[in-house]
């Protein structure tokens, strides 16, 4: 019962312990507890000990090996360019998308969605179909001014990962610009305002959160994943995951050491944007 | 007039992005003989279905991803309705713990999951099983399942529920009477983003999958070696997604 009184859950103290407390959360939490722990220490381990080394001694020569390797070098920064590029251009889209379907109807609604539940590897493959020397656009345009599929730059990768984030991070928007946001503008537009006061007072307070916490996904997703890159990516450079699984299939004891640390790498990376986004998201709330 | 403009770019942009694109896929994946420059292909035929079928072993793929997909969600669903209505009544934010707990999985790189469960599953003898599946993509959407859950609890739930204490109902009953009929938009929400989770996961699967190969793992290669069999597996791939995207939507009307 005393969980379900309003006053009580309000003035519950703060902490870990009162979440602790609650009974229902434990399952849940303890399997995440497992099996994420579980999975992190495990990558830890066989980053830092070898495997099938017996005498289990803990070294740092996977850690070293990747960052004296080019080919690693080349791929941390092919990750970080294609995550930044298909995030900035996802998010700006998104904000265009949604800003032009909020008044719209259901239908365009559902059209500007339908992307969001399709596959990441089969846009992989249409783009495959259509962009890849001697695809569709090709034989219908008669040639097209870059092969964005195996592009050294990425773009093939970078085009399918906005095709899909754009339609996920707008229906973020689209969910956070209520009715009551629109009640706000008109109380706004009667008080005076233009359009622009309308969206810089109104309008993007509504949208800094879901844009930030959508572009925090996508970046975090586009940094870690690697069968998109697999499928219309170069063949060098690689995306730290791609490179990691390269690396599994290379030397047997070391390949695996070395992709641990290379995925470690990746989701160190993910975790430090997603604090550095936290606290600025807090800085500029608090301003 | 600037509505007619507007709705024409529309209707262009929904026809060169989204049907077009699904049209080329089913073309293609008929297309037994499609030679450049001809823009429509030369020969349809089966080819591409029989390849995935047979040699591609489309068939225990798509099974087993159905499998770990279903029984993926019904875990998270399982896991998280209890955590949910738990955080939900105390407040997500306050503990640093639990945050960190449910916002890692998402954070980090699925391949890194799966990998560091691997040698653990060996250890285990889960490795390459539909158990082993299950649990590695459970650690990656049951913290999306937790959030919408959360998020479905709303004050009217818990004044229903109250409503249900009075009348005398029992734990159980309150749960199938009111609990789940109130909830059912966010549990269809929950339901399809867990099931799509699973359903396209492919680092995981190949770090723990062994050598059950689910649909993802399956169709990767062909979309470099062979785009007709990859567009063959790219619709099986497609059509339960849409079903299930079909359900969710339906169960977002009526809740009680």
């Amino acid at each position: 019962m005393e969980a379900r009184d309003p006053v009580r859950r309000l003035n519950a103290p703060g902490g870990r312990s009162s979440t602790w407390r609650q009974p229902g959360l434990l399952p849940a939490l303890a399997v995440l507890l497992l099996l994420f722990g579980g999975a992190m220490l495990g990558a830890l381990r066989v980053s830092l000990i070898p495997l099938g080394d017996s005498s289990g001694e803990l070294t740092l020569d996977a850690w070293s090996g990747i960052f004296a390797d080019p080919s690693f070098i080349d791929a941390l920064g092919f990750t970080l360019k294609v995550a930044l590029i298909a995030t900035v251009i996802s998010a700006l889209l998104a904000l265009l998308l949604a800003l032009t379907l909020r008044d719209r109807g259901l239908i365009a609604k559902i059209s500007g969605a339908s992307p969001v539940p399709v596959p990441h590897l089969l846009v992989a493959t249409i783009a495959v179909l259509w962009l890849a020397p001697g695809g569709i656009a090709d034989r219908v345009l008669g040639g097209l001014p870059i092969d964005p599929v195996r592009d050294p730059g990425g773009s093939g990768v970078i085009l399918v990962y906005v095709f899909k984030e754009v339609p996920f991070i707008a229906l973020l928007l689209l969910a956070s610009l209520g009715r009551s946001v629109k009640q706000r503008e008109e109380v706004a537009r009667v008080l005076g305002a233009d359009r622009r006061q309308v969206f810089a007072w109104v309008i993007w307070p509504a949208l800094r959160a879901p844009l930030l916490l959508g572009s925090l996904i996508v970046a975090a997703f586009t940094i870690g994943s690697f069968e998109v890159p697999l499928a219309v990516g170069p063949n060098y450079p690689q995306t730290l995951a791609g490179w990691a699984f390269e690396a599994t299939r290379g030397d047997l004891i070391s390949g695996e050491s070395e992709a641990a640390a290379a995925l470690l790498v990746a989701g160190a990376i993910a975790v430090a944007l997603a604090a550095v986004s936290v606290r600025f998201a807090r800085d500029v709330e608090g301003g | 007039m600037a509505e007619r403009l507007w709705k024409a770019a529309g209707w262009l942009a929904v026809g060169l992005l989204i049907v077009l694109p699904g049209l080329s896929l089913v073309l293609q994946s008929f297309a037994d003989s499609w030679r450049a420059p001809s823009v429509l292909p030369q020969e349809f035929g089966l080819r591409g279905f029989e390849i995935a079928f047979s040699s591609a072993g489309a068939t225990a793929a798509g099974l087993d991803s159905l499998l770990v997909a279903t029984a993926t969600t019904m875990l998270c669903l399982l896991l998280a309705w209890p955590a949910a209505r738990a955080l939900a009544t105390s407040g997500i934010n306050r503990s640093p713990v639990v945050v960190l707990l449910i916002a890692l999985p998402l954070l980090m790189p699925p391949y890194l999951a799966g990998f560091g469960l691997t040698e653990w599953f060996i250890r285990l003898g889960l490795d390459g099983t539909v158990t082993g599946l299950v649990l590695a993509h459970t650690v990656l959407a049951l913290p999306y399942v937790i959030v919408i859950l959360t998020f479905g609890f709303g004050s009217r739930l818990r004044e229903l529920e109250e409503m249900a204490d009075l009348a005398g109902l029992s734990r159980l009953r309150r749960l199938a009477w009111v609990g789940l009929p109130s909830n059912r938009p966010a549990l269809a929400t929950a339901g399809l983003l867990s099931f799509l989770v699973s359903w396209s996961q492919y680092g995981p699967s190949l770090a723990v999958g062994g050598g059950r190969a689910t649909l993802p793992v399956v169709m990767l290669p062909f979309i470099r070696t062979d785009p007709q069999v990859a567009a063959a597996l790219g619709l099986l791939f497609i059509l339960p997604a849409m079903a299930v995207l079909a359900w969710a939507v339906r169960s977002q009307r009526n809740p009680l």
